[in-house]
């Protein structure tokens, strides 16, 4: 019995060292275990080497078992902790096992109670997933974090009290909300690209980018576009990630959506408050989402981050242009990295949203692809915002196709370069030039699959090209 | 040539199937508990019973475990919300109700449980949309939708929930590949895509999976080691023999894949010394593996293995004693003939 009492003694220690740690440096940004199979003499397991907090393995037999039989006890109201305990002892629980659930829910309670912050319960998430990136319940346990955050920045969630006093929140208290939003929001990306960079195809960190983005930025392009540049690189790097891909068309999909909105004038009536409710987290951005509007004006509904500016959404480049330059990454990515299904998968992915597009699209312009000035009789804020839709870019592809369905055209619309983005100036004389190249079509795919074949060297890489024939064949050109 | 993500089974990797070592492997599993390793997984204690319990009875040999035990600890982790829990003092979770459930239904006796706080349990994580929670804090996945209707199909209570709001929730996930992600705009997985289809199926809607389309997805996922992963360019591991075998299964599409290949493969993940089945040869087993490593033999037509139900994983003569007998698609002409769909393990490696 003594020597369990020792046990406990030493254990406690431990607890004790990490949390002090902690206190000493509130920096620290990476957990890891310590391989040590004995203890020194009288020497903490917790080491602290710069921003590293270290746990020698000797100690984590005795460690766990004892905190993790205290929170149970707790939990079943059989021994009393108070909050700074169970603060202590969930956080070491979670740094050893972070899919232990329940200590995430005790730590929802203190939250809930107050006695816990979020954004220190959202740094030991992030210490936690630099152990074990993959962690479901962790990045789970994030989410609701984000939720509670989310209901804070809320103007329509303020107070009752506040709101009777001095009426509404002021202009300086939202800018606040909204500072705070940017922060978790810009938080939250980082730590998705870490736990991504340490696990390959890391399914868990990346939906949940791709939640934060759905609850956070919903129909935000500015936030869109600028991941959809700064995540080029990392998948260029990283050309095996499914999941990085997958992202990419996700942000492409929102973008498209967003635009195509604006273009063709489509407002919704505004979400009632119910629609943003964290318990059931919206799809993909809804249709006339306020968000993007120029006027820059907050929903009365949700929670947001700074609309983009007029400036912002005119940066990003027109549906067209945001395909081309796709298929082109896929495409070079394709040439220089033979052999990786996960781009194939890509190009299939992207084609597939492009084709549907300018189907849906020449479906709402009601006159088919023809024209030549397809969006004239689009008004206002539509063209203002995005001189460089009214391109003949959204024509080209029908009369690259009518002329005798020859290929070369439309290859020349893979290969081309430089689809800037158009001097807004030039809009009126765009409108009536020669047709742009045009991204891609089915008969420029099949050419960039005959290129592919043709010398093709690495067997997986004709397998793919072939599959992504049959798949053209079959899906797409019914 | 680019190098396949993908394993070379050895010469010598296990090629026959070792059910007494396995056996023997799940009934000594976890009699030592003071393991840290047990403790590490207490977390998810219901399933791991559920996993073990399950596999012994597809071999035969359930009556090895002490149903008395178990049936003990079940009642003790059912709360008073009618949630169950994964073990004693944890909190309760729609996947640990569901395991529980199973678990139970193997033995015949679910009314070890208050069934119908279960039943209000389950119903009281449907959302608004369809979609459901997997316990009071809100966090919203199709696995979810899958282990509440599966819950509720054991119980023989499917009524007590909105089902087409379910059903549109699910099918509001599906992916322009035919697959299913955890939440709309999910990436495809097999994971998601079992349960989806396994939802789907107990739910009467298997009408609305493009069968085609997503067993082309499902049997792309083989590779040339006859292993299935779970996405591409991830490696094979056992438990896809599972979620990609039983999907195929239940859209009518399995002899999409080389079964002959992935019966290898499998029978390869076997450890021969200690028994059970590891994600990929030559590493450690576990019961999860195990589980999935004999079931998906089962839907190969292995003999010695009792038949095996797709979609809710339990032995058919079960679900037969149930009286369930939940929709699988059967195959008929194809928009692509299968000749031509590509199959890579049947390609020789450069």
């Amino acid at each position: 019995m003594a020597e369990s009492e020792e046990e406990d003694v030493l254990v406690q220690r431990v607890v004790k060292d990490i949390n002090n740690a902690f206190k000493r440096n509130p920096n620290i940004d990476e957990i890891g275990l310590i391989l040590c199979p004995e203890a020194r003499y009288n020497r903490s397991p917790i080491v602290l080497v710069e921003n590293k907090l270290g746990v020698e393995s000797w100690c984590v037999k005795f460690l766990l078992p004892y905190v993790h039989n205290k929170l149970l006890l707790y939990r079943q109201r059989k021994q009393w902790l108070d909050r700074e305990a169970l603060v202590d002892i969930t956080c070491t629980l979670l740094l050893l096992n972070s899919d232990f659930t329940t200590a995430w829910n005790v730590r929802k309670e203190l939250l809930q109670c107050g006695a816990l912050n979020p954004e220190r319960d959202l740094y030991l998430g992030k210490l936690a997933l630099t152990k074990f990136p993959k962690s479901p319940e962790t990045w789970i346990h994030r989410r609701w974090v984000l939720q509670q955050v989310l209901r804070e920045c809320s103007p329509s969630s303020s107070d009752r009290k506040e709101q009777r006093d001095s009426g509404l929140r002021d202009a300086a208290e939202r800018t606040r909300l909204s500072e705070r939003l940017h922060r978790v929001l810009h938080d939250e990306m980082k730590v998705c690209a870490d736990a991504a960079s340490r696990y390959p195809s890391n399914y868990n960190a990346w939906s949940h980018r791709i939640w934060v983005l759905q609850n956070m930025a919903q129909g935000n392009l500015k936030v869109l576009h600028d991941e959809l540049s700064s995540m080029r690189e990392w998948v260029s790097m990283h050309v095996s990630d499914h999941s990085g891909f997958h992202y990419r068309q996700f942000l492409l999909k929102a973008l498209v959506r967003e635009l195509s909105q604006s273009m063709h004038h489509h407002h919704a009536p505004w979400p009632s408050p119910g629609s943003s409710s964290p318990r059931s987290p919206s799809p993909e951005p809804q249709p006339g989402h306020p968000h993007h509007q120029a006027n820059g004006e907050a929903t009365a509904a949700a929670p947001c981050l700074s609309p983009a500016t007029p400036e912002d959404q005119s940066s990003v480049p027109a549906v067209p242009q945001l395909f081309h330059q796709e298929m082109e990454l896929c495409t070079d990515l394709i040439q220089s990295f033979p052999g990786h299904e996960t781009l194939w998968c890509h190009r299939r992915h992207v084609f597939y949203l492009w084709h549907h597009w300018r189907r849906d699209h020449d479906h709402h312009d009601g006159q088919g692809c023809g024209s030549e000035s397809p969006q004239l009789n689009h008004t206002g804020a539509g063209l203002s915002s995005y001189p460089h839709t009214a391109s003949p870019r959204g024509v080209g592809l029908d009369r690259v196709e009518s002329r005798n369905g020859q290929t070369q055209e439309g290859q020349n619309a893979m290969e081309v370069d430089g689809v800037g983005v158009p001097d807004p100036r030039d809009t009126k004389r765009l409108k009536r030039g020669p047709p742009d190249p045009y991204p891609p079509a089915l008969p420029s795919e099949h050419g960039f699959i005959a290129s592919v074949l043709d010398g093709c060297r690495s067997h997986e890489q004709g397998c793919f090209a072939l599959a992504y024939r049959k798949w053209l064949d079959s899906v797409i050109g019914q | 040539g680019t190098q396949v993500k993908d394993v070379v089974i050895k010469s010598d990797a296990p090629s026959a199937l070792l059910l007494d070592k396995h056996a023997d492997y799940i009934a000594a599993y976890g009699s030592k508990k003071d393991d840290y390793e047990y403790t590490l997984s207490e977390y998810l204690r219901m399933s791991g019973i559920y996993w073990g319990l399950t596999v012994m009875d597809l071999m035969g040999q359930l009556t090895r475990m002490n149903q008395q035990e178990i049936s003990d600890f079940i009642k003790s982790c059912q709360h008073d919300c009618g949630g169950v829990s994964a073990s004693i003092g944890h909190d309760p979770h729609v996947l640990y109700t569901l395991s529980a459930v199973q678990i139970l239904s193997l033995y015949d006796n679910v009314n070890v449980l208050d069934v119908d706080k279960v039943v209000e349990y389950v119903r009281g994580l449907q959302q608004e949309d369809g979609s459901f929670a997997g316990d009071k804090w809100g966090e919203i996945d199709t696995r979810f939708s899958f282990c509440a209707v599966a819950t509720l199909a054991l119980l023989g209570r499917l009524d007590a929930i909105n089902m087409d709001k379910a059903v549109e929730f699910v099918l509001s996930c599906m992916n322009f590949d035919g697959g299913f992600g955890c939440r709309p705009g999910s990436e495809s997985h097999a994971g998601q895509i079992y349960c989806c289809t396994g939802f789907l199926s107990i739910a009467g809607q298997l009408h609305q999976v493009n069968a085609d389309l997503l067993g082309w997805w499902l049997c792309e996922r083989q590779l040339p080691s006859g292993g299935l992963n779970g996405r591409p360019e991830k490696l094979p591991d056992v438990c896809y023999s599972w979620w990609v075998l039983a999907s195929l299964k239940i859209i009518g599409r399995i002899h999409w894949i080389d079964k002959s290949k992935l019966r290898s493969f499998i029978l390869a993940c076997q450890d021969e010394e200690t028994g059970g089945f590891a994600d990929r040869p030559g590493d450690m087993v576990d019961p999860f593996h195990t589980l999935f490593g004999v079931a998906g033999l089962s839907l190969l037509g292995e003999g010695q293995i009792k038949d095996v139900n797709p979609v809710l994983c339990m032995p058919e003569d079960v679900l037969e004693r149930l009286g369930l007998h939940p929709d699988l698609l059967s195959y008929s002409t194809p928009l692509v003939p299968a000749a031509i769909v590509f199959n890579r393990s049947s390609s020789s490696m450069s």
